[in-house]
């Protein structure tokens, strides 16, 4: 497989993650934005990994850690939303930051 | 009040403490054989450049002014403690009185030009507190503002005349310039000039006269203090101080002959027809400091401060005299006044003795520096001196017509305050102790002084004369009946001679201010004005982009972050 179609693949995820980070105002979706951009960062790392054939597999437990990582940001930001929610009865971050 | 209150005691005892010092500096020098000729020690020059350095130095002239000042102060500061030790402002009045004699030390016992400066303007700014000190009546507040104002313009006449010396001479020190100058004589008719518009000014000589006389809302001791010992008599010791600046200089002696001159015969007419003590006696200081002027004028600035010592004492004993008077009748009016004598015969006496120095009466000390003053002037008739012969005839003719006037008005005043009828409704009664002993310790000094003072049988037999025929018309006048009253119209107003001042001064000043203030808010302004315009717009620009949207500034950061990828990409 040509490296093209996951960069390319890699690329939509990431412009749309940062769609939804830069244009959301609910808190949660631009959480999600965050998790689609760093999905679309395994995917490179992968895609990478699979096209220098490396005898080590750095990009593939790079990825796995950066699942982690992923796992323990998603826990974080949503007690924080959650926290928000509480607070202000509403995850809309313009309403919020007024 | 016989007693001095305890808490005035502290500010006597200051003063006491300032004369104590003045007096262990200052009587050692009496005896010293030099006079304004002497060059000094310090052959270097002293300081080169506008510095503060204490150079002191006192001549024995010098010392005798600066044991004047400080008695007399501390005689005013004893007088004061009955005379207004009840007002609420005693206490800064009493320290501004300490002040205006460091001042007046400052300028006579410095040999560096600008330390003389400020003791100068600290002494200004003394006399418009002091004037001011009722600042309650717009009176006191006018006449001090004049005082202060007329003084200023001599002032700038002073701050030229150092500059000018130190340009001439290299040096802004007295014995420096004294050392420069005795190779050679160079700028004397400027620095002269200026240094006759300084003493002009602080002196209060034609045509800067009239803020005395319009000093009299202050009070009566600091009249006393103003007229004797401090502000007035700082313009004479510069003036002779800084003869030796000048006194090859023709244009200024004549100049400061026909001030004189023209000064003395009006504060005498004036003295003469005034309703009031007080402003009578200011007048007759006019007159009388131009006897210094005129003294200094004939290049003998010797009899100059030697006169200056015997007014300030027989000054400040009439104006403290005629502060009794008016403690006594509640008025410093003529027509309040009269017999006296039986009522109050301290101050009698005293001011007896002190009109008696004033006319010019053997064996007063006003009789005897009169004489060296007049004696001076007929030696520069003879052509000895600076000053042209002609000049120097008229100068004497008008001293001799001033002493005739002096004898004359200091009668009058002397008749209508002690002698003839009293006001029927009136108990004057002595004034206190602490006001009647500095009025005898100064007539015992009026005598004292003129122990060992020259003499000059020639002038002293025609000065005797003339004060007696002054003296005998007006005895004269008033045995027949007169009343002395005698004031016509342009006299009584002082000829307005402060017209000039209230009518021109206003047309020049006021539309150059307007000039000034149009420039100031059309031309000058628009700097400032612009620079806060830019700022403003600036700021208006940057806060667009601070919006407090986060989502804003990460979609900027997006857009920088897409921009320099393409910018690397292209420049590959």
């Amino acid at each position: 497989m040509p490296l093209l179609y996951p960069l390319l693949l890699s690329s939509a995820l990431f412009g749309i993650g940062l769609y939804g980070v830069l244009a959301r105002r609910n808190a949660v979706l631009m959480l999600l934005g965050v998790e689609l951009m760093l999905n679309a960062v395994n995917l490179n790392l992968v895609a990478f990994d699979a096209w220098f054939a490396d005898a080590l597999h750095t990009g593939q437990v790079l990825t796995l850690f950066t699942i982690a990582l992923a796992a323990a940001e998603i826990g974080l930001g949503l007690a924080i939303i959650l926290a928000l929610f509480r607070a202000f009865r509403t995850v809309d971050v313009d309403e919020v930051g007024a | 009040m016989t007693r001095i209150a305890r808490s005035h005691w502290i500010y006597v005892a200051l003063t006491a403490a300032l004369a104590l010092a003045a007096a262990i500096w200052a009587i050692p020098k009496l005896t010293e054989r030099n006079w304004f000729g002497y060059f000094g020690e310090s052959g270097t020059g002293g300081a080169p450049l506008p510095s503060l350095s204490p150079d002191l130095f006192l001549f024995p002239e010098s010392a005798q002014i600066v044991l004047l000042a400080v008695g007399i102060g501390l005689l005013v500061q004893i007088y004061s403690t009955a005379y207004l030790g009840r007002h609420p402002r005693y206490r800064s009045y009493a320290l501004i009185i300490i002040l205006f004699l460091v001042a007046m030390m400052a300028v006579v016992g410095t040999t560096n030009l600008w330390v003389l400066l400020v003791g100068w303007e600290a002494m200004g700014l003394c006399s418009y507190f002091l004037i001011g000190h009722e600042w309650q009546t717009a009176e006191a507040r006018a006449g001090a503002a004049k005082a202060f104002l007329m003084t200023r313009v001599a002032d700038l006449g002073l701050v030229l005349a150092i500059l000018v010396i130190g340009e001439t001479y290299g040096t802004y020190d007295i014995f420096g310039a004294q050392i420069a100058a005795s190779d050679g004589h160079r700028n004397s008719t400027a620095i002269g000039l200026l240094i006759l518009i300084a003493v002009v000014g602080k002196s209060a000589q034609f045509p800067l006269h009239s803020w005395l006389p319009d000093a009299m809302p202050g009070p009566t001791p600091i009249t006393a203090l103003i007229h004797a010992a401090t502000m007035v008599a700082a313009g004479v010791y510069l003036a002779a101080r800084l003869f030796f600046l000048y006194a090859d200089s023709e244009i200024v002696l004549t100049a400061m002959a026909v001030i004189a001159g023209i000064t003395m015969l009006m504060g005498a007419v004036f003295a003469l027809v005034q309703t009031d003590l007080k402003r009578a006696l200011a007048w007759s200081t006019v007159s009388q400091l131009a006897f210094m002027f005129a003294a200094i004028a004939a290049s003998d600035p010797e009899a100059g401060t030697d006169h200056l010592i015997s007014h300030g004492v027989f000054k400040a004993l009439l104006f403290l005299g005629c502060g009794c008077l008016m403690h006594a009748v509640g008025s410093s009016a003529l027509s309040a006044m009269g017999g006296l004598r039986g009522a109050m015969p301290v101050t009698f006496w005293t001011m007896t003795a002190g009109f008696a120095a004033l006319a010019g009466v053997v064996p007063t000390v006003g009789f005897f520096t009169k004489d060296s003053v007049l004696h001076a002037i007929e030696h520069a008739a003879d052509g000895d001196g600076g000053l042209a012969v002609g000049t120097s005839y008229a100068l004497l003719v008008v001293a001799l017509l001033t002493s005739v006037l002096t004898a004359a008005y200091a009668t009058r005043l002397w008749l209508k305050a002690f002698f003839g009828p009293a006001p029927v409704d009136r108990t004057a009664h002595e004034a206190p102790r602490t006001m009647t002993g500095p009025l005898i310790v100064l007539a015992v000094a009026v005598f004292a002084v003129s122990i060992g003072q020259p003499f000059h049988l020639g002038v002293g037999a025609l000065s005797t004369l003339l004060a007696a025929v002054g003296i005998g018309v007006v005895v004269l006048l008033w045995r027949r009946g007169s009343t002395l009253d005698w004031a016509p119209a342009p006299l009584a107003a002082e000829l307005g001679l402060d017209r000039p001042f209230s009518r021109w001064i206003p047309v020049v000043v006021r539309p150059t201010a307007r000039v000034v203030v149009d420039l100031d808010q059309d031309a000058v302004d628009v700097y400032p004005r612009s620079s806060a315009w830019a700022a403003h717009l600036g700021s208006r620009a940057l806060g667009l982009v601070q919006s407090r949207n986060v989502q804003q500034y990460a979609t900027v950061l997006a857009a920088g972050v897409v921009v320099l990828v393409l910018i690397g990409v292209v420049a590959r």
